[in-house]
């Protein structure tokens, strides 16, 4: 059920990022933004109101992890931004590519801290995801040059 | 400094599955999701008032347009759940592999704005690929 769900959040990323660069068109990339956040926090609240969940008062951080968790929005938007800025100045194919290495690399990295050992199945088989993605890019990359022509 | 941006991104997505990971383990995985958008509506409110954007435009879009963040939701809940049991590479890779696909099922019909572009069997071995990585990752 949760590798359902972990696959299913690659569909809504993908899903949900052509649709703000829909809007993003009409109304500019940092407004899209803006609407992806607030559009994002009213159905949460929804969705929330019918989760029996308890509103938990915040508490206020102690250690160097309390803190970070409260960080994972902000980061968000500054991805954003970011991302933003280069895509107008890198290919869409190094780009892919290079977000998608350092992604693998630093969820091994973390995975590491979390549960305190070095897991190689996990290196072996990200660096088999990473060989099939740079396949399909490259795939993509030489019909796109081949049309250019 | 433009490439090392593109490599400083895929950290900060990876960094965010984990504390987003973490809030929700703390608060539950729904209330930590308003948390995660609250949080990030204030900071995109901030860079907005700093560079002086306006924040609602003048014309009014189709509503299909503004679902984005509504389906943003549900990666934030998929990505809590998955990290939960599968820690980050696993959610990571298999969230690649539903990119993968939904980006293949895109392209091959337009869908959403995107240009239509036919698949290519070849693909299929990359798919093969990230499949085989998924299992070592899972099962090894």
């Amino acid at each position: 059920m949760h590798i359902l769900f972990a696959i299913l959040a690659g569909t809504t990323i993908v899903t949900s990022r052509n649709v703000n660069a829909m809007l993003a068109k009409k109304i500019g990339a940092i407004e899209s933004t803006f609407f992806n956040y607030f559009v994002g926090l009213l159905l949460s609240i929804v969705v929330f109101f019918f989760s029996k969940e308890a509103i938990l008062p915040l508490f206020i951080p102690e250690g160097f992890s309390d803190v970070i968790m409260y960080l994972g929005g902000i980061l968000g938007v500054v991805a954003i931004i970011i991302s933003n800025f280069i895509t107008p100045k890198i290919s869409a194919f190094l780009m892919t590519l290079l977000i998608f290495i350092s992604q693998l690399i630093t969820g091994i990295v973390l995975d590491f801290f979390l549960y305190g050992e070095f897991s190689l199945p996990k290196v072996i088989g990200g660096f088999l995801v990473l060989i099939g993605l740079i396949y399909n890019l490259y795939l993509d990359k030489k019909d796109n040059t081949e049309t250019a022509k | 400094m433009t490439k090392g941006l593109a490599l400083f991104n895929g950290i900060l997505y990876s960094l965010m599955i984990l504390m987003n990971g973490l809030l929700a383990e703390s608060y539950g995985n729904y209330y930590s999701t308003v948390l995660v958008h609250l949080f990030g509506l204030i900071a995109i409110i901030l860079y907005m008032l700093f560079k002086k954007k306006r924040l609602f435009p003048k014309e009014v879009f189709p509503l299909l347009l503004y679902t984005g963040g509504a389906i943003g939701v549900l990666t934030v809940v998929f990505n809590n759940v998955a990290f939960s049991s599968l820690g980050v590479t696993a959610t990571l890779g298999l969230g690649l592999l539903g990119q993968s696909i939904t980006s293949l099922v895109i392209d091959q019909w337009g869908l959403l704005g995107a240009e239509k572009t036919p698949f290519k069997k070849k693909k299929l071995i990359g798919i093969c690929i990230i499949l085989a990585g998924i299992a070592v990752m899972l099962f090894l």
